[in-house]
């Protein structure tokens, strides 16, 4: 239809470019990107898959990861589990004879003479020979676990002091440093002669509270 | 603009902007996220569904429950009234969807959000009749009759222990009951295991002490 | 062809010098296939779209047949009107302009010869694979086989051969720009270049993530939500404005005159058109930086949608010519509703009335808007338009025509506007705790009542349109016989 309109079309073509862009148009455009730069930016959490609450928080990064940390005791769960359950089994009970208990040990719980020093020092170094465990002989030995980093001892401690009706405060990764630094030059692993030779740390010097348990 | 492969390429990249940032980003985000250890039992979060649960998944879908009910808290930076309203202790978050085979996060609330109807209606019996016909539990619901998902038979010998405990003018003739089917079963099944009500690390339970 | 008058066209045409006769030949069978198929899905999505409404007024209509329930009826509908209706009719106006437009028959060359009988073969078997598609695929959900993921509930297998149809037709029509002989395109052009490619792409990655093969469910919500968006603004409506980019100039006898803007408005659109469907996130399981996305995306999709509109509305300048077209009438309220759209979702993602009217009837009217207004409205300009031109002669009843723009147009308006008001005050009542559910149930029983009258008057007007076209289509038939074909 219509073959008359031949020119038409590049008349189309000329005039549809003459007219330019209002400045108003492009001004308000700018603006409105500028806002969704800025509205995104404040509110994106850092695009991190963890931050949930838009307003809690901006690129500086905190906020919301400083309010809900990772739970050390589920972490420090998996890590018994994957490190410590062998001996101590996942009930926490050991092996009758062989492999003591953690439920209510007075070293896990730093009762007693034991302070949060020694449990540490144990776990970094290891302890061997003879040993009393609430009332218990053993003569076995324990290997050191000075490869695991002081995070991932920290958060293991941790777990063993609140589960199984144990109820003691947790180790912080900071006072796990600060043993491994003293504890640098041991070699050998531990007695426990050697490990109640040292003054104990208790819990209410290193946490600020009572243990909870007495 | 006026030749096929600018124009093309053109329009490639520009699409290309909306579907790596809403669908491979995410995807490589959220896809990749794995249960957390429950510190509590030496399982893991989010819990995972028994077999009927799984079955019920299905009916779930092709009945088209999510035409009117969501399976999402929203957060409390956008609206408090969800968890206001006692649909769920926390916003709900990717992870609590792990379990699933389809994200039921719906459009539309013309019924109860469910993502918590687990925790809210832990009783079977009370899925049995409100499926069977809603309006007996819920007066005025808008909810439609699911009773093809029941069997009404003749009672022999004894009465079956599944049967609903109907009455007014629900109830079957004498000497019938009526009873749930196994897609019933499997949905209601599946309605229970419905809870996200546990803590995450991106989703602390803030109120609930008991649930540390 | 240029024996026929039409009512409308005593101004000048602007479309190519070429042998358009020749080029509506190449076209007529797929097209009309399309177009009529089309239109009686509308008719049966409008008529189940009833009962789904009735449903909320009477939950116990039609009730205890599993197969009729609200949960099955509703996304048959939903999935009717998007794949049925819109895309179908999408795709017969997209490969009518786009043939016109690049002044070539379909498949190339003079479309004839065994090649172009082939061709037009493979394409006519392909909309009939379509149809089958959609049958099949309603079908499933009523027989209960709903993959349950909201606008993709058909079955992995049904949704393949929508697909493949796709691409057999698709393909030929991105193909016809490349070989056009008219020289600089138009801006339809690139709309319709860009619709073409870009179904496949997100149909095919949406229903490979979500049905064939799904993804961790943690990771569905925002595939979701990135499907919904585009379909609408990405495949959709660039049809919908190419049919105005294309027609309007024509029928108003008028330039575009603002080529720059038509640029940037085609650019922004297709930039943030992917986005936009992320308001469906805000708040919901996702990381905050999606809800702020969405937000973002949700308001600056007011940008393109006002940029194109004050476009293609400021070439209005005769009001008799427009008054005198129900083609260009109905392609101008397509663009107010759009411009509607656009200020519905611009509000509507505010964080603060997101949480309030989200999952509420607000944003299902958003979404009826979108479907029923921006998208279908100038689909039906353009169906108006192109059916005279492809059977040769002035076929529609101007009687049938005008009741349709009319009950169209007030059954919309009343349906749009009841869900805004009705979402609005049961998000007003969601937000106190004290109000129980029920309640607010209650209160919306009078909206629901009157979205069926709402309801009613778009199936009479579907209806009519089915009329209208049955009858011109039959009319074709008779004549034909008269001159002993």
């Amino acid at each position: 239809m219509n073959h008359d309109h031949h020119n038409n079309q590049h008349e189309n073509g000329s005039e549809e470019t003459s007219r330019p862009l209002s400045p108003w148009l492009v001004g308000a455009f700018m603006l409105a990107l500028c806002w969704g730069g800025f509205y995104l930016a404040f509110n994106s959490g850092g695009f991190r898959q963890d931050v949930y609450e838009s307003n809690a928080v901006n690129w500086a990064g905190g906020g919301v990861a400083a309010a809900a940390p990772v739970d050390p005791k589920v972490v420090g769960k998996r890590l018994y589990n994957q490190n410590c359950v062998v001996c101590h089994q996942a009930s926490g009970m050991g092996v009758a004879g062989q492999f003591p208990p953690l439920v209510g040990s007075e070293y896990v719980l730093a009762e007693g003479n034991m302070g949060d020093n020694h449990l540490v020092m144990l776990v970094l170094n290891g302890l061997q020979g003879h040993f009393m465990v609430k009332g218990q002989a053993y003569n076995n030995a324990m290997v050191p676990w000075k490869q695991l980093s002081d995070e991932q001892i920290a958060d293991i401690l941790t777990y063993i002091r609140s589960d199984w009706g144990n109820n003691a405060p947790p180790i912080t990764p900071d006072f796990v440093a600060q043993i491994r630094k003293e504890t640098a030059s041991a070699t050998d692993s531990y007695t426990q002669e050697q490990l109640m030779a040292m003054p104990a740390m208790k819990p209410a010097a290193s946490q600020g509270s009572a243990p909870a348990k007495k | 603009m006026h030749r096929l492969p600018t124009l093309l390429s053109g329009i490639f990249l520009v699409f290309l902007t909306s579907w790596l940032g809403l669908v491979a980003y995410p995807s490589l985000q959220l896809g990749r996220l794995t249960p957390v250890a429950d510190a509590d039992n030496g399982g893991s979060l989010p819990p995972t569904y028994g077999g009927q649960a799984i079955a019920g998944q299905r009916i779930y879908a092709t009945e088209g429950c999510i035409s009117c009910h969501s399976q999402q808290v929203r957060q409390t930076s956008i609206t408090t009234s969800d968890v206001d309203r006692g649909w769920g202790v926390r916003p709900s978050v990717a992870r609590d969807y792990l379990r699933d085979s389809t994200a039921f996060l719906g459009s539309r609330r013309l019924g109860q959000d469910l993502s918590n109807v687990g925790v809210r209606r832990p009783d079977a019996k009370w899925h049995f009749i409100h499926l069977y016909h809603p309006s007996a539990v819920c007066e005025g619901s808008l909810m439609p009759c699911f009773s093809d998902l029941f069997l009404v038979r003749k009672i022999q010998g004894q009465k079956s222990d599944d049967a609903l405990n109907l009455t007014g003018e629900d109830a079957p003739k004498d000497g019938y009951e009526v009873i749930p089917t196994a897609d019933a079963k499997n949905l209601v099944a599946y309605l229970l295991s419905l809870r996200h009500d546990y803590p995450l690390p991106e989703a602390p339970v803030k109120k609930n002490g008991a649930a540390k | 062809m240029s024996d026929h008058t039409l009512p409308h066209h005593q101004h000048e045409s602007g479309y190519p010098p070429v042998d358009s006769k020749a080029i509506d030949a190449s076209v007529r069978l797929p097209v009309i296939i399309l177009f009529g198929n089309a239109i009686h899905w509308l008719v049966v999505a409008a008529l189940l779209s009833l009962v789904v409404s009735i449903k909320l007024i009477a939950p116990g209509f039609l009730g205890g047949i599993s197969f009729l329930n609200y949960g099955r009826l509703a996304p048959m509908a939903r999935d009717l009107m998007l794949y049925g209706w819109a895309s179908q009719a999408a795709l017969g106006a997209g490969v009518w302009l786009m043939a016109r437009l690049c002044g070539q028959p379909l498949g190339g060359g003079d479309g004839q010869g065994i090649g172009g009988m082939l061709l037009r073969t493979l394409i006519i078997s392909a909309t009939v694979l379509w149809n089958l598609a959609v049958l099949l695929g309603t079908l499933a959900i009523f027989a209960g086989y709903s993959t349950g993921v909201e606008w993709l509930e058909y079955p992995g297998w049904a949704s393949a051969m929508l697909l493949l149809s796709f691409l057999l037709i698709g393909i030929w029509a991105v193909l016809l720009f490349d070989r056009r002989s008219t020289g600089r395109a138009e801006v339809a052009q690139w709309y319709l270049v860009a619709a073409f490619c870009w179904f496949p792409w997100v149909y095919g990655t949406a229903n490979l993530l979500l049905v064939w093969k799904p993804i961790q469910a943690s990771a569905q919500g925002p595939i979701q939500s990135w499907y919904c968006g585009s379909l609408l603004a990405l495949w959709l409506l660039p049809v919908a404005l190419a049919s105005a980019y294309a027609l309007l100039p024509r029928l108003l006898g008028n330039h575009l005159n603002r080529r720059h803007l038509a640029t940037l408005g085609f650019w922004m659109l297709l930039l943030l058109g992917g986005w936009n469907g992320m308001d469906r996130l805000i708040g919901g399981p996702v990381p905050a930086w999606m809800t702020s996305a969405g937000v973002v995306a949700g308001v600056l999709f007011l940008i393109p949608l006002f940029m194109i509109s004050i476009n293609l509305l400021g070439m209005v300048r005769k009001r008799a010519i427009v008054a005198g077209s129900i083609s260009c009438r109905f392609l101008l309220m397509g663009l107010y509703a759009l411009i509607t759209v656009g200020v519905i979702g611009a509000i509507a993602s505010l964080p603060d009335v997101s949480g309030a009217v989200r999952f509420t009837a607000f944003t299902e009217a958003k979404t009826q808007l979108w479907i029923l207004g921006a998208i279908s409205l100038p689909l039906f300009g353009l169906l108006y338009e192109s059916l005279p031109q492809l059977l040769g002669r002035d076929c529609w009843s101007p009687v049938l025509s005008g009741r349709h723009y009319i009950l169209t147009l007030v059954g919309l308006g009343m349906l749009v506007t009841l869900m805004l008001l009705g979402g609005l005050f049961t998000g007003l009542a969601l937000a106190d705790p004290t109000v129980s559910f029920l309640n607010i149930t209650s209160y919306s029983y009078p909206f629901h009542v009157m979205e069926c009258v709402a309801q009613l008057l778009l199936l009479i007007a579907a209806l009519i349109l089915g009329a209208n076209i049955t009858i011109a289509l039959a009319g074709d038939y008779l004549l034909n016989k008269k001159t002993g074909k």
